[in-house]
């Protein structure tokens, strides 16, 4: 049982503005927080037929998710085993029997095996294990796959988001089917700035009327706890004042395998550090950022649907994207404030609500997995790499 | 799981698959590396076929009679 109560005395800061603007902390968070822990790179329904991939680029890092010939979803490093070249250079498409390496054309089986190197007679005779893709270690959740490029410290994904699974389950995610694709949206600023927003609702009355006037007054939000956050909000009884709102409240009609008690809600499961999977009685969705450098990061997302909705769920879903638009959009704009008062060397850190305790404890797994984020002063950017490693050694001893 | 006889035809599909089809001289040379590997065409053919990878529209048994190469059993 998660226990999601916020404690009566607790430190208020957020993360030093340091964190925000360290070139050398950036590189350690790519190694230590983004490679070593589960991320989505689509849902099921994106690879329909053999062949099909999904690719996902991040930190430096290159994935293919492909469905083989006999079905399966397998997850492989896109990168050549010859030069290192990416072996599929689309986001997503389909390869009828093999991926080709578009730099010198070694062919690869769907299976990840090397089917033959370009010029073979250039070559001493090759086995097809030895060259294969490397491996990617992956799993499906609820019709999510995610892939991890290293160990780290979070268990299966099916442990780690075990608390949900109950609730999940009811929504059937895994029939569901695309919408309209993978979106990619780039933002100037880094990437905790986005998360310090999307982790807590206290700016929902002020920024987001959209939301507001859809499920205000119900909100509330679960910390992270053991890597995974909870938030939701239950339609409010008013028709709505606003246009989207009033018709999508109107539109949007219960599905007949919910319980009632989801069926006018969206719910919100964060996975530290940067995804999460939204769910409206219409829609399932994942958003989730990653650092394209220091103050620019990318937002990726994908919406997918029941396949047998009527046009009354079609409208409630096109209703719910334009409220979902809206308040992302807003979103931008605050977390464009936020990081920028990172920098400011007047700025005296965050001084959090009890409902922007989400913020905080996302805070506490980044400095559970690095204590650097507890060191106040910006220590100088060479020492950032030997600092990190001396004080995580201290925590282990 | 497809036995070898169907992985064999399979390729057959896909070596003589239409030209101008988008992706079709990626999918003509990955089908000639599994026969190159088999030992049904020579280092040389599978070379055409690379050639012709990114180019949907060459006919590669045109471009292999155009180099000299036999493609008696690409024709076969």
């Amino acid at each position: 049982m998660r226990d999601t109560r916020i404690p009566n005395d607790w430190d208020r800061k957020g993360l030093p503005g340091w964190c925000y603007h360290s070139a050398e902390l950036l590189e350690l968070e790519k190694e230590e927080v983004f490679k070593t822990h589960w991320q989505i790179v689509c849902h099921v329904s994106d690879l329909p037929n053999s062949g099909d991939f999904q690719t996902l680029d991040m930190c430096g890092e290159r994935a293919i998710v492909l469905r083989n010939a006999e079905g399966e979803v397998r997850a492989y490093h896109n990168t050549c085993r010859h030069r290192g070249s990416r072996l599929v250079a689309e986001d997503h498409g389909n390869c009828p029997s093999a991926m080709i390496c578009p730099f010198h054309g070694w062919v690869y089986n769907l299976d990840g095996t090397l089917r033959g190197a370009a010029k073979p007679t250039s070559y001493p005779p090759m086995d097809k294990e030895e060259f294969a893709l490397l491996a990617l270690e992956s799993e499906i959740w609820n019709g999510f796959i995610f892939v991890r490029f290293k160990k780290g410290p979070q268990p299966s994904v099916a442990e780690l988001l075990g608390p949900f699974s109950e609730e999940a389950a009811y929504f059937r995610m895994e029939q569901q089917v695309p919408t309209d694709g993978i979106w990619n949206e780039e933002t100037p600023v880094n990437w905790k700035s986005i998360r310090d927003i999307d982790n807590e609702g206290y700016h929902v009355a002020m920024a987001h009327p959209a939301l507001q006037d859809l499920y205000g007054s119900t909100y509330e939000d679960e910390p992270y706890i053991d890597g995974i956050s909870r938030s939701q909000g239950r339609y409010t009884p008013s028709q709505g004042r606003r246009w989207a709102v009033r018709n999508y409240k109107k539109f949007s009609k219960a599905q007949d395998f919910l319980p009632e008690d989801l069926d006018k809600t969206w719910i919100y499961y964060g996975i530290f550090p940067n995804a999460v999977i939204a769910i409206t009685p219409e829609t399932s969705l994942f958003y989730q950022e990653f650092p394209l450098g220091l103050n620019k990061s990318v937002i990726r997302s994908a919406t997918y649907r029941y396949p047998n909705e009527d046009r009354q769920q079609k409208a409630a879903r096109y209703l719910a994207s334009r409220i979902d638009r809206e308040t992302v959009v807003e979103d931008i704009q605050l977390t464009i404030w936020s990081n920028e008062a990172m920098a400011s060397e007047f700025f005296q850190g965050f001084y959090l609500s009890d409902l922007e305790y989400g913020v905080r404890s996302h805070h506490d797994h980044l400095r559970a997995v690095m204590p650097i984020y507890n060191v106040e002063e910006a220590p100088k950017e060479d020492d950032v790499r030997a600092l990190s490693a001396q004080l995580q050694s201290s925590e282990a001893s | 799981m497809t036995s070898e006889a169907e992985d064999f035809a399979l390729q057959k599909t896909h070596l003589s698959c239409e030209l101008g089809v988008s992706g079709s001289g990626a999918r003509r040379y990955a089908a000639a590396m599994y026969f190159y590997v088999q030992g049904h065409i020579t280092p040389e053919i599978l070379e055409i076929y690379r050639r012709c990878c990114h180019d949907d529209v060459e006919d590669p048994i045109d471009l292999a009679r155009f180099e000299g190469l036999p493609v008696d059993w690409l024709t076969r």
